[in-house]
């Protein structure tokens, strides 16, 4: 019939179109990727090893913990301290997995804000001493989890060490900070394979939810750990040492090189111990515009570190945000720098969905 | 077809307007009707459900304004429920006929009020459902298979005057010709962007993934979807390509549904292009879904398509093919590369055309202390706001000077506001979208040309 020739010429020639204008290119596409790869080593070689060690180290905690109760003096203090270093260190590794077990859950916030508030309100943390009010299952997140131990177990060690109801508050949050990772642990197991089954980059993928936490954890360095103690936010007129993430024990500068040091394992895939796998960056080679991207995001990245190197190591942080040393300055400066690799340019060429609203049709 | 008496009183010397009056069936009007009311109802029960008056509306702190429709204004969770059900009832009286004019108005004034809102969920497709609610105000569409002809029989009616259905082919026309004729350009056609970046992203979708992943798709599809937009009007509307035509629009709008996040919209054009069958094929429709209701015409109906004053509907008519064929094109008046100005860019039929995404850093500065501050843009904005307005001029503008108001409410004096933007734009390296050093609140977004919006 003479209607379906014209039609089935009419797509031969969107068919020969469309290869003239493929012969002309020669830059291959993202199609040889391998997402479920990806996804698969993110969750058994990145996040399910980093939340395994957290969860080593806040057992060791606890233990040391169990020998001071039994016996509370100087050494005993200084061993839970030395395991509360470790395991807040091992925490800034999984700061970024924010998501799926670690995710926001009916009344339970995420992870992160469950046990990682700061600063935290140490009055009301001494109300709750005062009370004997052990229950830890109110909204002021800032009572509770690991910078709530920083304040317990570094300042005014001897009121630890002497005062039965401050050790049992220190203890119910060392528990609270147990049970809600492992119950992250232990969620792991099950939602592993649902997280390498989700291999799109919809809104509600595995990709574009470990994307979106992966940029907020990079955001929250600057914007939190960087940006607000050092008094850079519009209406501050001077800066906030207080609001220094490990303010009493000192550990920020530690935490905060741990925590950018987290973050680009996770842009490298890098396992640790140097092996690298394919990851956001492999997966960055692999687009149109990826090569350029990963070039220029690796030359600010270096600015970065340049800049963290530069932060002196004899002060604790707090004191140099305090002082408005320079050295903060130039490394606040060189992460806004970098917001954009992340934020913007990096799910624009992978054509990551950020959110669920319908876009624009066709 | 019957004629109708009035038609004798045309004067031959007027071929258009008497072209544009002659009486030709009512049942695609009806099914037109019908389609468009029950596609309303769904995506509104949709948009409900999954909680997004909520997340778009009665969470959000901040608003971005339509120039021009500053006045509009987000209404209390009561006042913003209370258009969501006028928006049903309209929906569901467009769908049945019932009280059709007056659900037609409500359904209109109540989406097009929630869209102007916020500019953050612009979309073409919501500006092409208010255009069809407003026209739908002043067409019998009710004149068949309607309650409100069942009600009162003097509504029903076979015919109505042609151009009650050729202003709807007329719109369909340009929503389609004009998202072809953007789609002819460079970047689109021989770099196959941005569809080389997002035909990969989609490889994993059920079934037709790996197709996605074909290297030499992006180019088939970004051809074949020039030409598809260009020339699918053409073939609709010739008998003898019909219904292949259409089936092309059911397989095209089926493979973009698939491939992208954009909602209700394919089915929206799959049941709108319907309305370029022939008159037989409407009425074998209404016949299959029930009798049609008995015949008793009255005069005052007639006088709203075939009679009234002619010369006014004429006028209005022109004005609105004038101002259809005429707004997208605006962007010629303005210098620089559309796709980065984005002067011109909505209301145009731009649908799907570029990858852009941008990062925008708010400097507050306190003109007395010297202090100068960063915004976290978080905190006063949800995900999607953030995304639009960092990559649209307009937008940043007001975000700025709701960034000022806000900081002089806290104490900051003299407050300037300055941007970082960096955009990315269909793969490029992201470059600074404005000049970071201007202070913002001395910007008023107007029509003239944004001149300090940075090159491309």
């Amino acid at each position: 019939m003479h209607h379906t020739r014209i039609f089935r010429n009419l797509m031969g020639t969107f068919l020969i179109l469309g290869v003239m204008g493929a012969c002309k290119e020669q830059q291959k596409t993202g199609s040889d990727f391998d997402r479920t790869n990806m996804l698969t080593i993110y969750a058994d070689q990145l996040i399910i090893p980093a939340y395994n060690t957290l969860q080593t180290w806040v057992n060791a905690l606890q233990v040391a913990w169990t020998g001071f109760e039994i016996n509370p003096n100087t050494t005993s203090l200084q061993t839970v301290q030395i395991a509360w270093k470790q395991a807040f260190l091992a925490w800034q590794n999984v700061n970024a997995y924010n998501f799926g077990p670690a995710g926001e859950a009916g009344l339970q916030k995420s992870l992160v804000e469950e046990i990682g508030t700061f600063p935290v309100d140490t009055s009301q943390i001494a109300a709750f001493i005062l009370a004997g009010d052990l229950t830890l299952n109110n909204s002021d997140r800032d009572t509770r989890g690991f910078l709530a131990l920083d304040y317990l177990l570094f300042h005014a060690s001897d009121q630890l060490i002497n005062e039965a109801p401050r050790r049992a508050y220190s203890g119910a949050v060392i528990q609270h900070l147990k049970s809600k990772i492992d119950a992250v642990v232990t969620g792991w197991t099950g939602y592993r394979a649902s997280f390498i089954a989700a291999n799109g980059t919809d809104a509600g993928s595995s990709t574009s939810l470990l994307y979106n936490e992966f940029v907020r954890s990079f955001e929250n360095i600057k914007n939190y750990k960087v940006g607000l103690p050092a008094g850079k936010r519009p209406g501050q007129t001077m800066p906030e040492p207080m609001r220094t993430e490990a303010f009493h024990s000192g550990y920020s500068l530690e935490a905060l090189k741990e925590h950018l040091n987290a973050i680009r394992h996770i842009y490298d895939g890098n396992t640790g111990g140097g092996a690298v796998t394919p990851g956001f960056k492999a997966y960055l080679n692999s687009v149109v515009g990826g090569p350029e991207l990963v070039s220029a995001t690796e030359a600010q990245w270096l600015l970065v570190k340049v800049a963290l190197d530069a932060v002196p190591v004899d002060k604790p942080l707090s004191q140099l945000m305090q002082e408005e040393h320079l050295s903060i300055d130039a490394l606040h400066t060189e992460l806004q720098k970098h917001t954009r690799f992340f934020k913007s340019d990096l799910s624009s060429l992978l054509g990551i969905a950020i959110t669920f609203s319908s876009s624009d049709g066709d | 077809m019957q004629q109708i008496a009035t038609d004798i009183a045309l004067k031959p010397r007027f071929p258009l307007k008497n072209w544009l009056h002659a009486p030709v069936s009512a049942a695609p009007l009806a099914v037109f009707r019908m389609v468009f009311g029950l596609l309303m109802l769904g995506s509104t029960l949709r948009f409900w459900a999954f909680g997004w008056i909520e997340d778009h509306y009665l969470e959000s702190k901040v608003q971005f304004k339509y120039f021009g429709f500053e006045w509009v204004t987000l209404l209390s969770p009561a006042g913003m429920y209370a258009l969501h059900v006028g928006m049903i009832l309209g929906a569901l009286g467009i769908l049945l006929g019932w009280y059709y004019r007056w659900s037609a108005a409500l359904f209109f004034v109540c989406f097009t009020y929630t869209e102007l809102i916020d500019l953050t969920y612009y979309l073409n497709h919501y500006y092409f459902v208010s255009w069809v609610a407003l026209m739908l105000i002043f067409v019998p569409a009710h004149r068949l298979f309607s309650i409100d002809a069942w009600r009162k029989p003097g509504i029903y009616g076979t015919e109505t005057a042609r151009w009650s259905i050729l202003i709807f082919q007329f719109l369909l026309g340009t929503v389609y010709v004009f998202a072809g004729l953007a789609k002819i350009n460079y970047t689109w056609l021989i770099d196959a962007l941005p569809l080389r970046i997002w035909l990969p992203a989609a490889d994993a979708i059920p079934v037709l993934g790996p197709l996605f992943a074909w290297h030499y798709l992006p180019w088939v599809f970004s051809w074949a979807g020039m030409l598809y937009d260009c020339t699918i009007v053409g073939w609709l509307s010739w008998s003898r390509t019909r219904v292949w035509a259409y089936a092309t629009v059911v397989l095209f709008h089926t493979i973009t549904g698939i491939l992208f996040q954009i909602g209700v919209f394919p089915v929206v054009m799959m049941g709108a292009t319907l309305i370029f069958f022939p008159e037989k094929f409407h009425q074998r429709v209404l016949a299959v879904l029930g009798k049609t209701l008995p015949i008793r015409p009255i005069k005052w109906l007639e006088s709203l398509v075939f009679e009234g004053n002619k010369r006014v509907r004429m006028i209005l008519l022109g004005i609105f093919a004038c101002f259809h064929l005429c707004f997208p094109w605006r962007y010629l008046a303005y210098p620089g590369n559309l796709f980065w100005t984005e002067e011109g860019y909505r209301f145009s039929w731009r649908v799907m055309l570029m990858e852009k995404a941008g990062t925008a850093l708010f400097y507050v500065k306190d003109g007395v202390t010297g202090r100068e501050g960063v915004v976290d843009n978080q905190a006063f904005l949800c995900n999607h706001q953030e995304k639009q307005m960092a990559m649209q001029p307009d937008m940043i503008v007001q975000f700025a000077h709701f960034l000022k108001k806000h900081y002089e409410a806290q104490g900051v004096q003299q407050v300037k506001v300055r941007a970082e933007v960096y955009v990315t734009l269909n793969a490029r390296p992201s470059k600074l979208l404005i000049d970071p050093q201007l202070d913002l609140t001395t910007v008023q977004d107007s029509w003239r040309p944004k001149t300090w919006i940075l090159p491309y």
